[in-house]
């Protein structure tokens, strides 16, 4: 496993004894594994930088910078702009990129963070020697830690050797952002991709150690339906809710609730990434919805008792219980929000000073204390909560309406520029449609709320408009599985390659939609109805169950929950995201393969010019969104964004009309040859959903289409082209590399097109940009 | 509602800010001096009753007046084309603007780089940064202008924040300044 020191001796004789292939390392015996390590074990950012200049110089950093100045260090403020540079040096371009590796080392390190705390807390409640066994139907259980790292590991304590290498890298990559470190744009870019790609070593532990140690579904496609939604939580019984990522705390409330004979008797629901785990750890657990449902929730009254664990909490969770009146219980070192440290305090004597006030929250760092004090508060607060209205009436709202001053604030501070005034202006005169409306739209971030000058609680009156319509949110969603299973990765690897499945898509990351979730729903059953594979994963897999057909059925009960064509798959989590990656990754291993172990450029030229695979984070909005996306560029996976996402600074764009960039070496013969703009883009802001998806269409393609394969993939691009923007797409005859790829239904008229454009004929090599694979020189 | 402020209220802008053209016929002067203009149009411009008017009506005007070539970002390219302008194209937002940024381009029928984009029709924060990018990347060859009615910090000029009413008239006022009305 990890060592600090390796020594490696052939062969070596003395009087006593003749050793042959003994491999020692300092503190760790390195273990038998049949594949021979590759060039690239636990690797510094250097290690892979010529790889990461390959795929800079084709996909160049175009800066949209979200802030002209540097304010970091107390030389500044210094004023980047036109050309200028700081008091260090610094010019815009760096300034920008060093940013952006601040936010990818931002969400790492969270990632990791809880990684760690989650594997110390299953190593001491499950024991070291928990095996890593994702079932009979993975075999290679953890892709990206082999590709990366060069071991495998066999239990629970392997896990934190890899831990280990991720944090003090990440360390490493921070402090190039400090004041007179690094000074180039592109290096800083390297690191960025760095970073993502020990971001996803990182959620691939955590995930693989909570499947191993809480009996998660292990790579089963056929998951039960999870309910999901405000309507399906049952205010009859105390209602504690979970919210954050560490399912720690969550699990113990669910144990204590069996062990006390309680089954049945307490709702247990939960919010953003936490929620998935529940569902995966017991059937009894219901999902509320994404992170965007925090305060719509919470303010419904509903929780008696919430439970904080770590990421993407809302930060005034503790005001917003606090106007319902429901308990606050924080879990985490990470998010302690001011609260005593309970945690060695008798369970009893904690929930009598949380349900008389005495506290405002309890602190507690025990995640079985936690299980006992939730569920024994829930019961003890729920009947003195059972009359509590927190949903205003309707002549409140009306009355509040009518206090606004029309001065628009509320539309300047919304993300999203949503005609609110317009819509309290129908209220005040008892309508509220257009309120209810807007429901659907809201991201309840508050910033109407919080620049009103007239103190109108915009988002309660929202929720009193969509009150009928939040009880009627009652969905099904797929519980997440974890991991692809080896076999469907050998059945589908063949037609992925080829091109003859059209594509992956991977709809991922948060809300904070420009749209609402509709539009990332729309997207999704596009994909599906075409037959590419659809992977959800994170609070995007639950904003697509947040939708019915007329039959009343959700995509999840549409649609297969395989790896295949036409199927959809949710992963899990946000920590799911590294069974993307690596399915991507076991691609190149199992079906083509390709040596796995501590072979980073290989496999990731491998799937950069094969694997049609392309993610899309329609809400994108965190900084782990950022170095999950930084993690799939190096690997070559190209990444979508929504507008929003265009605040991440830069994208990484190439440029069809430089025929010089789209070269590659065809690997039999060494010979450069020119294969197209496939893929075009690695990192790319869309401003529509028309434009998300043919763009997503256009970004699968690859080099190593087959024939048949390209036909496929050109007839779901013009024929979305067309669809959405009316006209055959203009860079067309730069996909079509011999007449064989023309897709037979359009043939006439391609053929057409090709002619006018003075198209000529391109040879299919077997591509690949690293010289080192050439197989004759 | 400020005239001067950007129109989300936390998009501060750099020390470098947009002039802004409070007359329509200023524009239209400033837009006449542009040796090849470049007219960006996104997905946002929608009919509105307070609008009275198409708004795309307004663009093709004046790209024709201008004879300058208009860029649909997207699923408008269908209606704008419907227009019967000759030098429509269709490209993305993000390509546009990386090519706008290439002192080399040679522009989207061969003839050059433009030395004027104007921009319009896009989620603000959108073209906030995309107008950021350019002011930085793009300053020593190209003039940028935000034809929305919210005030546009990144552009080297931009319209004030205006009611729909109001923009509705000063985008009549421009083209009638074009024609020679």
């Amino acid at each position: 496993m990890a060592r600090k020191l390796k020594v490696k001796i052939d062969e070596v004789r003395s009087p006593v004894a003749l050793l042959k292939n003994l491999e020692i390392s300092i503190g760790k015996i390195v273990e038998e594994w049949e594949e021979p390590e590759g060039p690239t074990p636990f690797p510094t950012v250097t290690d892979l930088r010529d790889w990461d200049l390959k795929l800079l110089s084709r996909y160049k950093p175009l800066y949209i910078p979200l802030c002209d100045l540097c304010c970091l260090c107390t030389f500044g403020k210094c004023d980047l702009s036109q050309g200028r540079t700081g008091a260090c040096g610094l010019d815009i371009a760096a300034q920008q990129s060093r940013i952006v590796l601040l936010a990818c080392c931002i969400g790492a390190a969270t990632h990791t963070s809880h990684a760690r705390e989650l594997v110390e807390y299953l190593i001491e409640k499950y024991g070291r020697d928990t095996p890593i066994d994702l079932g009979t139907d993975v075999h290679v259980e953890a892709p990206v830690t082999r590709l990366v790292c060069g071991v495998r590991p066999r239990t629970l304590g392997d896990l934190e050797d890899v831990l280990d290498y991720v944090e003090s890298q990440i360390v490493e990559m921070l402090s190039a952002t400090h004041t007179g470190q690094e000074g180039s744009n592109i290096d800083f870019e390297s690191k960025v991709f760095h970073v993502g790609m020990l971001d996803h070593v990182a959620m691939e532990i955590a995930d693989i150690a909570q499947i191993v140690a809480l009996g998660f579904p292990k790579a089963d496609p056929e998951t039960p339906l999870a309910e999901l939604g405000i309507g399906t939580i049952d205010i009859t019984k105390p209602v504690i809710l979970c919210i954050g990522h560490n399912i720690a705390p969550g699990s113990e409330i669910v144990d204590f609730i069996e062990r006390s004979g309680l089954s049945g008797l307490v709702e247990v629901c939960g919010l953003c990434c936490t929620a998935h785990e529940l569902t995966r750890y017991t059937g009894q657990a219901k999902i509320v919805g994404p992170i965007s449902w925090q305060v719509k929730f919470v303010r419904t009254g509903v929780p008696d008792v919430i439970v904080i664990d770590e990421q993407c909490i809302r930060t005034d969770i503790v005001k917003e219980a606090k106007k319902v009146g429901a308990v606050v219980i924080a879990t985490s070192r990470k998010n302690c929000q001011g609260f005593p440290d309970k945690t060695r305090e008798p369970a009893d004597k904690i929930v009598e000073e949380l349900i008389n006030g005495k506290i405002p929250g309890a602190l507690i760092l025990d995640p079985e204390k936690v299980g006992e004090v939730a569920v024994k508060a829930a019961l003890k607060i729920a009947p003195r909560r059972a009359k509590f209205k927190a949903i205003p009436s309707m002549e409140e709202v009306v009355s509040q309406a009518k206090r606004c001053r029309k001065c628009r604030e509320c539309e300047r501070a919304c993300p999203n520029n949503l005609p609110i005034s317009k819509a309290l202006a129908e209220a005040a005169q008892g309508k509220l449609d257009r309120l209810a409306e807007l429901y659907d739209l809201c991201i309840a971030c508050k910033r109407c709320e919080s620049s009103c000058p007239a103190g109108i609680p915009i988002l309660d009156l929202m929720e009193k408009a969509a009150e009928r319509k939040m009880k009627e949110e009652r969905f099904r969603i797929r519980v997440g599985r974890g991991p692809i299973q080896d076999t469907e990765i050998r059945e589908v690897g063949r037609p992925i390659v080829l091109g003859e499945i059209p594509g992956v898509i991977a709809f991922v990351g948060c809300a904070n939609y420009a749209n609402g979730g509709k539009e990332l729903v729309e997207m999704c059953e596009e994909f599906l109805r075409r037959r590419y594979i659809v992977v959800a994963s994170g609070c995007a897999a639950m904003t697509i169950a947040m939708y019915k057909d007329e039959e009343g059925k959700t995509l999840y009960e549409k649609y297969p929950g395989y790896f295949d064509a036409g199927g959809l798959v949710n992963v899990g989590s946000c920590v799911a995201n590294a069974h993307i990656s690596g399915a991507a990754i076991k691609i190149a291993s199992i079906f083509a393969k390709r040596k796995l172990r501590a072979n980073y450029k290989e496999i990731a030229d491998y799937i950069l010019n094969r694997v049609g695979a392309v993610g899309i984070a329609w809400g994108a909005m965190s900084q782990k969104a950022a170095s999950i996306a930084a993690g799939f560029w190096r690997l070559g996976v190209p990444v979508i964004v929504g507008p929003h996402g265009s605040k991440y600074r830069r994208m990484l764009l190439g440029r069809r009309d430089r025929e010089e960039d789209w070269y590659v070496y065809d690997a039999r013969t060494g010979k450069k040859v020119y294969v197209g703009p496939v893929p075009e883009h690695l990192f790319y802001a869309a401003e529509t959903k028309e434009e998300a998806m043919v763009m997503a269409a256009k970004l699968c393609m690859r080099a190593n289409d087959t024939t048949k394969g390209r036909a496929i993939k050109l007839t779901h691009y013009v024929d979305l082209h067309r669809r959405f923007f009316g006209t055959l797409p203009d860079d067309l005859h730069l996909f079509v590399r011999t007449v064989a790829d023309v897709p037979i239904t359009m043939k006439d008229e391609i053929l057409k097109f090709l002619k006018e454009k003075g198209w000529k004929e391109m040879e299919i090599p077997d591509p690949t940009l690293l010289e080192e694979l050439v197989r004759k020189p | 509602m400020t005239r001067d402020r950007p129109w989300q209220r936390a998009e501060i802008p750099g020390p470098i800010k947009a002039f802004i053209i409070e007359k329509p016929e200023s524009l239209a002067a400033l837009m006449k001096r542009a040796k090849r203009l470049v007219i960006v149009v996104g997905n946002k411009l929608a009919y509105t009753e307070e609008l009275g008017t198409e708004p795309e009506e307004f663009l093709v005007s004046m790209a024709k007046a201008l004879k300058a070539h208009l860029v649909a970002t997207g699923k408008n390219f269908r209606s704008l084309r419907e227009k019967g302008y000759e030098h429509i194209y269709l490209m993305p937002a993000p390509e546009i603007v990386d090519r706008l940024r290439d002192p080399s381009w040679r522009g989207l029928d061969g003839g050059g780089q433009y030395d004027m984009a104007v921009f319009v029709g896009f989620p603000y924060y959108y073209e906030w940064v995309l107008l950021n990018g350019l002011k930085h990347s793009a300053y020593k060859h190209l003039k940028t202008i935000s034809l929305d009615p919210y005030y546009h910090p990144n552009a080297t000029f931009a319209l004030p924040n205006l009611l729909p009413k109001d923009w509705c008239n000063y985008l009549k006022a421009v083209v009638k300044a074009l024609s020679g009305e």
